[in-house]
């Protein structure tokens, strides 16, 4: 036990070494390895699907809000867009409506030439001023004083030699002056106008305007020349003509409400950009232009509304012609857009503007300009330098009669509404940035209460660990201890499990290792005292064993000797003359108790053989009374076989009860009389070899019994008469003959025997003898000698 | 109740009493122990005790000896029929056995 533990001790000391050179092989390292991992695996995981569905959330929410108000966003600029549509729409339809009241007015007045003239002549009562021209000698035209609500002018070559207007002329004059009436009120009402006027026909071309301006005086300034051309011609070259094919039904009107609008162009009178609106007047039969009434809007209230447009921080609406020509923008608008002016390259009638988106320097307005559809564009826009995503609305209005130089076509403006992207979603990037925040803070919250968690679990680890690991690690800083021969450690039992079983091992271990050294020298000098002890008690044991192995001795030797003392001697064999007999008996390691005689008196041969069971001295002193009472029955003349072995048996069982010898023996004689051999008493087979080799066996079992069991064995008693003749031989032995064994265990056996007789039998008696006895000691070899062997062999000589 | 060596084993069940393997043993006071187990059987008023030889290889002279002895104390006691079950397969049987019989004619040889 001591040996084992100092072992158990060691191994663990070896590992303790280990431990301490590799730190992060400890067990209580590789414990939390393996739970820390497992616990960060565990909260990775659920905090990363936790960060993955805030995300993805997150994402959803963004996508979702977004669209609503993206959605939201453009639903409000389509508004915005209709609504100044419609705006724009309404202060175009009040100006068609002025010009249709003052041309309603007009053509009346042409329908009914006498009301005209009366109406003419009562104003030219009421008002001279408004009819009476005088000659400008500068100009060479003839024109009204001021202080009239209107001013006429009649070109030169409407006048006559005394320059004075012409009749037709001067009638024209007159039948026009119902303008006064109606256009000072409506310049007062509705949208705001900035002149109404009426144009005779192209026969007549006078140009009444109200209010009254310098016009005649401003168009020197402003158009030299057209005091010389006729003024349609100068001015709205092709306009009249169309107009005229519109009466003859040649051509149908664009647009079937009778006004005709200019493109944007420089007032002669104002010096302002203006639109004009045209309502052509017909001849009372319908076939003829009879002139036109007409009224001018100047940009600037189309611009206003247009550039009245606030969308967000900084969106702006613009109105452009369906060329792209843009005719209502803000300064900033149009910088944004990168609008450039240019200069009107025509060189016919009034004077335009151009500013076309198609020479924008902004590459998406110029593709813009070509396909002017009521959509929501997404353009991206440079401004210094960086591209800034722009959201463009374009909304169509009512289409109108456009006259441009030579041709009157169908026309309809395009509002515009450009706004940045940024500002229109600025609530959705709110929004957006809203929900990042939050999905921000979740993040980090979750990321927080993960760590928390993990520096919670790892502390807990750390704890447990230290209580799991603590025993262990006691034990193997108390194996280290013991290593160093500090036998007096002891690890505290702290917990009820296998580490708990392990240190109350280990303390067991450690006090019998404690023990056991610290005892050693007693336990040494008791250990040798025992020792001491016990070989003297050897000593005496085997003193006591040499004296009784020298008793034993003694008493075998006594045993053997009497043995031998009672053999017959050499000269008592070859005493006959007709037997030749050869005796050999070998005594075993403890001498057995064979016995064989060859006893003669007066010529009477008793030849006996014996064996006496157990062996020693008893078995001795038994054949030695046997030798004894066998000889003195022989010398007492008992001739009868049978009653010479009653009486010795009857000797003998007496003896034996006396002596108290617990032993019998077999024993057989053999009678020869000189002629035949008589055989009594039980006893091994007898063999007998003829002279010619023939083999009989003679059982003696029935022919006695053992001697010294029963006090009268007469009635068992028999004997058994066989001729003996020349050269036949008998052969007697004990059972140590038969019974021996060899190596294998076994048995020498009667067969044998016989078979080496017959083998031998024609030799002497000493020769059949010592061949057998060879044989058996060959077979025996160097196996034990269990009993005596006896052998004798009778040859008739 | 057994009594055994590396080389024999001799034990009672019930009645009988079984010897077997090879009994070479010195004398009377080795045998000793052997006698008392078998006398014992026949001393306790049994009707019938059997001694089972059928497993004995060999028994030298001095367990003969003491076969004889137990033989001549059945004998003594009428009341217990001796049963001595035997073998001729073992050559010292029918050589020993059939004295026992000539001792005691009572005796229920069986020698098979």
């Amino acid at each position: 036990m001591a040996d084992l533990g100092s072992i158990r001790a060691e191994t663990i000391l070896m590992d303790g070494a280990q431990t301490s050179t590799r730190p992060w092989g400890s067990f209580r390292a590789k414990f939390i390895l393996v739970v820390g991992g497992a616990v960060l695996l565990d909260l990775l995981i659920s905090g990363g699907l936790a960060l993955w569905n805030v995300q993805r959330l997150s994402r959803d929410a963004t996508e979702e809000v977004g669209h609503g108000l993206e959605q939201a966003s453009q639903d409000y600029i389509r508004t915005y867009a209709n609504s100044t549509a419609d705006q724009v729409s309404l202060l175009l339809g009040q100006v068609n409506s002025d010009v249709g009241v003052l041309a309603g007015v007009l053509q009346e007045q042409i329908d009914n030439p006498r009301r005209q003239a009366d109406i003419g002549s009562a104003i030219s009562t009421t008002s001279p001023g408004s009819i009476r021209l005088s000659f400008d000698p500068v100009g060479q035209w003839a024109q009204n004083a001021p202080g009239s609500p209107s001013v006429v002018s009649a070109w030169s070559y409407l006048l006559d030699a005394d320059h004075s207007p012409r009749p037709d002329v001067q009638a024209e004059i007159q039948a026009s002056a119902v303008l006064d009436l109606v256009a000072p009120s409506l310049l007062k009402s509705g949208s705001s106008k900035l002149q109404m006027y009426f144009i005779g026909p192209k026969e007549r071309p006078i140009f009444r305007t109200a209010p009254y301006t310098d016009q005649a005086q401003t168009f020197d300034r402003l158009y030299p020349g057209h005091n010389e051309a006729n003024f349609w011609d100068f001015f709205f070259p092709g306009l009249y003509e169309t107009w005229q094919s519109w009466a003859a039904g040649a051509q149908t009107q664009p647009v079937a409400d009778g006004i005709t609008q200019t493109a944007p162009y420089t007032d002669a009178i104002t010096g302002k950009l203006i639109v004009s609106f045209f309502h052509p007047l017909w001849s009372a039969d319908r076939k003829n232009v009879a002139g036109t009434a007409g009224a001018d809007i100047t940009l600037d209230q189309l611009a206003q509304t247009v550039e009245n447009v606030k969308v967000a921080e900084s969106g702006f609406g613009f109105l452009a012609m369906s060329d792209g020509n843009v005719i209502a923008i803000s300064k900033d608008g149009e910088k944004t857009i990168g609008l450039r002016s240019a200069s009107d390259t025509k060189g016919t009638g009034v004077t335009g503007l151009e500013r076309s988106l198609k020479g924008s320097s902004q590459p998406a307005i110029t593709e813009l300009a070509n396909d002017l559809g009521d959509e929501i564009r997404h353009v991206m826009l440079d401004q210094g330098g960086a591209p800034v995503p722009y959201m463009v609305i374009m909304k169509k209005l009512p289409p109108v009669n456009l006259w441009e130089p030579g041709q009157v076509r169908k026309d309809a403006m395009s509002l515009g509404i450009v706004v940045p992207e940024r500002e229109i979603y600025a609530s959705l990037f709110a929004a957006q940035a809203k929900i990042s925040d939050a999905t921000n803070r979740i993040v980090l919250y979750q990321i927080l209460a993960i760590l928390f968690s993990l520096m919670i679990v790892t502390m807990a680890v750390l704890a447990v660990s230290k209580r799991i690991t603590g025993g262990i690690t006691a034990l193997a800083g108390a194996a280290r201890q013991i290593q160093t021969q500090d036998y007096s450690v002891r690890v505290a039992v702290t917990s009820r499990d296998e580490v708990g079983e392990a240190s109350e091992a280990f303390n067991r271990m450690a006090e019998q290792i404690s023990y056991h050294t610290e005892n050693l020298e007693q336990l040494v000098e008791e250990r040798t005292a025992e020792i001491e002890d016990a070989k003297e008690e050897i000593s005496a044991l085997n003193a006591q064993l040499e004296r009784e192995n020298r008793r034993l001795g003694t008493e075998l030797a006594v045993a053997e000797r009497i043995q031998m003392m009672v053999l017959p001697l050499a000269s008592e064999l070859s005493s006959s003359k007709d037997l030749e007999i050869a005796a050999y008996m070998s005594a075993a390691d403890e001498v057995g108790g064979d016995y064989y005689d060859v006893l003669e008196a007066d010529g009477r041969f008793k030849i006996g053989i014996g064996d006496v069971t157990g062996h020693g001295l008893e078995s001795g002193v038994l054949m030695l009374m046997v030798q004894s009472v066998a000889r003195a029955l022989q010398e007492a003349g008992t001739k009868d076989p049978v009653k010479f072995l009653v009486d010795l048996n009857s000797a003998l069982f007496k003896n034996i009860v006396r002596t108290r010898i617990d032993k019998h023996l077999t024993l057989a004689f053999l009678d020869y009389d000189g002629k035949d051999m008589l055989i009594s008493g039980q006893h091994e087979e007898v063999i007998v070899v003829r002279a010619n080799g023939a083999l009989e066996r003679i059982e003696t079992m029935d022919l006695g019994l053992p001697i010294g069991l029963e006090s009268d064995i007469s009635p068992f008693v028999s004997t058994r008469r066989i001729k003996l003749e020349k050269d036949d031989i008998i052969v007697l032995h004990t059972d140590g003959v038969t019974e021996a064994e060899n190596a294998e265990g076994e048995l020498f056996g009667i067969e044998r025997l016989c078979e080496e007789a017959v083998k031998l039998h024609d030799q002497s008696a000493d020769r059949i003898a010592a061949g057998i006895i060879d044989r058996l000691m060959a077979y025996i070899g160097s196996h034990k000698i269990h009993d005596d062997i006896t052998l004798l062999v009778l040859r008739h000589r | 109740m057994e009594i055994r060596d590396e080389n024999f084993r001799i034990w009672a069940e019930g009645t009988t009493i079984y010897f077997d393997g090879v009994l070479r043993l010195a004398g009377p006071d080795a045998y000793a122990p052997i006698h008392s187990l078998a006398a014992a059987a026949l001393h306790e008023n049994h009707e019938r005790v059997v001694f089972d030889l059928t497993g004995l290889e060999f028994l030298n002279s001095s367990g003969i000896n003491l076969l004889a002895k137990l033989t001549i104390e059945a004998r003594r006691q009428s009341s217990v029929q001796l049963v001595i079950k035997g073998t001729t397969q073992y050559p010292w049987q029918s050589k020993s056995l059939p004295n026992l019989k000539k001792l005691y004619p009572q005796l229920d040889l069986q020698l098979a």
